[in-house]
């Protein structure tokens, strides 16, 4: 699509409805891309997990030694001996085991207690903050959508898996770009000999036609050189979830659309950033098993679409930033699942990452109309991983954000 | 015209079907070739009545959502869902419309204003202000282009779309001024900057109602005084300063310009010596029939590419196959998308691109993808009954394809004993995808 009207339809829309206004691409575009100027190796990537509906962040990483989360949460809390320590007081959740791996390796952060002041209880709006990182939510871009704005233009800076731009990708100026997911249809056996037979050359054919043919035979070319990385996609129904999740928004294939980014960064797509998300977390009832079945959905999609990168050495410059709108409230409600709430922890995983715990654990004891403190400014993370990870000043980003995650990444 | 050689007929036929139409159904381009090029655009730019067009249009009823529950709400989500509902049905009625449409030529011409007046339901977002536009373009598709563009004026849909409804005395708002000017009467180029300042204060004081597209004219947000536009100082109606606009010489150029790009050729520029005396009166019909009547209706020069829109449209045509009641037509509708061309959602307000840009390896890919898709609804019975050896001409006379280069018919041939595999190969050859 024509990126310059694009951004005439953007001032034109004033960013409202600009979802479809999105580039879509398809992954020939980005495969050719791969090829032709691919992104230099050591060149540091970021991956978005957005977590749509409102993670349960007690139930992710268990304050287990506390007493009160077992006598506020009878019905929907972990023994300690089930959850994976991570110390004597908190552990992960019992679905979690490949990243308690990666955390054993030194490669995981986990930032607790992270919101903002003053929490919005409404999916909406407490998405609006985190992906706009503003307070108020008249802004309209997002913060990684304005991280494009502040780079040279090139639609496949920024990519979002399915097809739907989220509101993080919209930039004042320029957007990131969409893929929609299932478009991988290249063509084989009879049909791509068959589609070969109709793009060769023939004469006294108009310039249109004669391009016509070429495009036949680009995406033979295409799907020959790079199908030993694209092809056989992972099966889409393995991991949908049948779970009471409610949906507020999000996908539902994580581990599909990271299998997708996966092959896509090893062939050397010259993306910088993905999007990619998992709905279903908004568990107001019957939570412990949906809640447990969708973060381990996480935990083994990341922690595979890690070790997919080792062979090709780009999970080295990989880090993959996992976070929800908000927690939920402490006490569980009487359908045995609990309301929406306010901090949670934030996960950041990958080879340049300074394992461990930052920002205080919110106390049990010191809650406000029954939620958690906020301890952390979600855009300290994010000032910390546009400077560490993007190279970029985060000030005109954040709006003059100050605060970061000292020592959240490695010295490289 | 002059008697024309049978080379020169069939592609004057063939472009006459895929470009002014939405290409032929089964058997109609055959007779037309007998019939012969005169005699098939007399009977295709024969005026239908308004009755007629009434009982040609599929039946469709879009209801006004009214006021928004707030947001987070169950009652909002519901709300939501209808909106979608709604953007899709509506977006099937018009494809169905297209297939079935006895009056290809007002269909193609509705097609066209919208891509010549490009509104999108991006930011609309309520299908009924856009139902309502599409029904203005097929009511002037041919009619007069004075009375299209102050109905237009009216719209609530593109006031929206255009920020007609921020545009007050008190803070001028100058995107619909501009816009009416550079890209559906004039021109870029041929206006002033004072004159889109005079425009868009003769344009202030209107308000929308989103949901259903109802435009009124608040006098407190109009500034009356009188401005200089296009070197005229007074006090302006907006009906006057449309009728100003449409009278202009450039007026007549710019839609011949946009006529031509959409039918003849989206590379060649549109000639500078085209007499333009059959549209003086601004009457649309006699433009467009001038056009087609014009030599360059078998000029060999001017290939053009099927836009997504157009190729499938003329595929459903030829396949009998209605969209609303395809077996996936959501799956269809998700290839449009990756297409890049819905109805209803332009991608900008200059409208569709045309030519190179549908002739990316992708599109290729998804071209392929849809052809799979609908051809599970087709019944090739009929070319199955046809014998091997006519088979790839066959193909040629019901596609309305001016001619197989060798190396396509060659390529058929392979398949020919297989008629969904040689269909499938048809529609996605460059003849065909390309049209000559």
């Amino acid at each position: 699509m024509d990126t310059l009207s694009r951004r005439k339809f953007l001032a034109l829309s004033g960013g409202a409805g600009v979802a479809a206004a999105a580039n879509i691409l398809s992954v020939t575009d980005i495969a050719e891309a791969a090829i032709t100027r691919p992104l230099p190796s050591g060149t540091p990537i970021l991956v978005v997990v957005t977590l749509y509906g409102g993670n349960d962040g007690l139930n992710t990483v268990v304050p287990y030694s506390d007493s009160l989360y077992y006598s506020l949460r009878p019905d929907i809390s972990y023994a300690p001996d089930k959850v994976l320590p991570l110390d004597s007081s908190l552990g992960l959740n019992p679905a979690m085991g490949a990243i308690k791996n990666l955390w054993d390796k030194k490669k995981v952060a986990i930032i607790r207690g992270v919101g903002y002041p003053n929490s919005d209880h409404s999916h909406f709006a407490s998405m609006a903050i985190w992906q706009s990182a503003e307070r108020t939510q008249t802004t309209k871009s997002g913060w990684l959508g304005r991280w494009v704005d502040s780079q040279p233009e090139d639609p496949l800076l920024a990519i979002n898996l399915g097809s739907i731009l989220p509101p993080l990708l919209v930039g004042k100026k320029r957007s990131g770009s969409v893929l929609p997911l299932g478009g991988l249809i290249t063509p084989v056996g009879s049909l791509a000999r068959d589609c070969s037979r109709l793009s060769l050359p023939a004469q006294g054919e108009n310039p249109l036609a004669a391009r016509a043919a070429t495009s036949l035979r680009n995406l033979l070319n295409i799907s020959e050189s790079v199908s030993p990385i694209l092809k056989a996609l992972a099966p889409a129904a393995t991991d949908l979830p049948t779970v009471n999740g409610g949906n507020a928004g999000g996908d539902n294939n994580l581990s599909q659309q990271l299998d997708v980014v996966a092959k896509l960064v090893t062939a050397g797509a010259p993306t910088r950033v993905w999007a990619v998300s998992l709905g279903g977390f908004d568990t107001h009832a019957n939570e412990a098993n949906a809640q447990s079945e969708l973060i381990g959905i996480v935990s083994n999609s990341v922690a595979r679409f890690l070790n997919q990168l080792e062979p090709s050495g780009r999970s080295k410059d990989v880090t993959v930033l996992i976070y929800s709108e908000f927690g939920r409230r402490v006490a569980a409600n009487a359908s045995a699942g609990t309301d929406h709430g306010t901090s949670g922890p934030v996960f950041v995983i990958g080879d340049r990452v300074q394992g461990g715990f930052f920002g205080e654990q919110p106390s049990l004891n010191n809650l406000y109309k029954g939620d958690l403190a906020v301890t952390t400014d979600f855009r300290d993370i994010y000032a910390t991983l546009l400077e560490d990870v993007l190279k970029t000043p985060a000030g005109q980003i954040l709006n003059g954000w100050k605060g970061r995650i000292t020592s959240l990444l490695r010295k490289q | 015209m002059a008697k024309l050689s049978s080379d020169q007929e069939r592609l004057a036929i063939s472009r006459l079907f895929h470009r002014y139409g939405f290409g032929p159904k089964p058997g109609e381009f055959e007779r037309a070739i007998k019939a012969g090029y005169e005699v098939t655009k007399e009977s295709f730019f024969a005026k239908p009545t308004a009755e007629q067009l009434t009982s040609d249009l599929a039946p469709i009823t879009i209801d006004d959502l009214g006021p928004r529950p707030t947001p987070g709400t169950f009652a909002n989500t519901e709300y939501q869902i209808k909106q979608r509902a709604q953007i899709k049905e509506m977006t099937l009625w018009w494809l169905d419309q297209m297939v079935t449409t006895d009056y290809s030529l007002n269909e193609k011409m509705t097609w066209f204003w919208h891509g010549h007046w490009a509104t999108s339901i991006e930011k609309l977002n309520y299908a009924l202000p856009m139902y309502k536009q599409n029904l203005t373009f097929r009511n002037n598709a041919l009619g007069n282009f004075s009375t299209l563009s102050k109905a237009m004026y009216d719209d609530g849909a593109l006031q929206y779309w255009l920020d007609g409804q921020e545009n007050t005395a008190k803070a001028p708002n100058e995107n619909l001024s501009r816009e009416f000017m550079e890209l559906f009467t004039l021109g870029v180029g041929r206006y002033t900057e004072e004159d889109v300042k005079a425009l868009a204060r003769v344009f202030t004081g209107i308000q929308v109602q989103r949901t259903n597209g109802v435009v009124a004219f608040n006098p407190r947000r109009h500034d009356n005084s009188a401005v200089t536009f296009l070197g005229t100082t007074q006090v302006f109606s907006e009906d006057q300063a449309i009728d100003l606009l449409v009278a202009r010489d450039e007026s007549s150029r710019f839609i011949y310009e946009r006529l031509w790009y959409r039918h003849m050729s989206s590379t060649e520029e549109f000639p500078a010596s085209y007499r333009r005396d059959a549209f003086a009166s601004r009457d649309i019909h006699s433009a467009v029939k001038d056009l087609a009547s014009s030599p360059y209706m078998y000029s060999p020069q001017l290939a053009m590419v099927k836009s997504p829109i157009e190729w499938f449209v003329a595929l459903c045509r030829v396949l009998n196959i209605t969209p609303s009641t395809a077996k996936n037509s959501s799956a269809i509708l998700g290839s449009l998308q990756k297409l890049s061309q819905v109805p209803f959602a332009p991608p900008n307000v200059g409208g569709w691109p045309a030519g190179e840009l549908w002739l990316t390896s992708a599109s290729a890919q998804f071209r392929l993808t849809l052809s799979q898709a609908l051809l599970k609804n087709a019944n090739l019975a009929d070319l199955k009954k046809v014998a091997l050896n006519q088979r790839v001409k066959y193909l040629q006379d019901l596609l309305g394809v001016y001619q197989w280069s060798k190396r396509t018919s060659d390529a058929l041939t392979i398949a020919r004993n297989e008629p969904e595999r040689l269909f499938l190969l048809a529609i996605n050859s460059p003849e065909y995808v390309v049209g000559a």
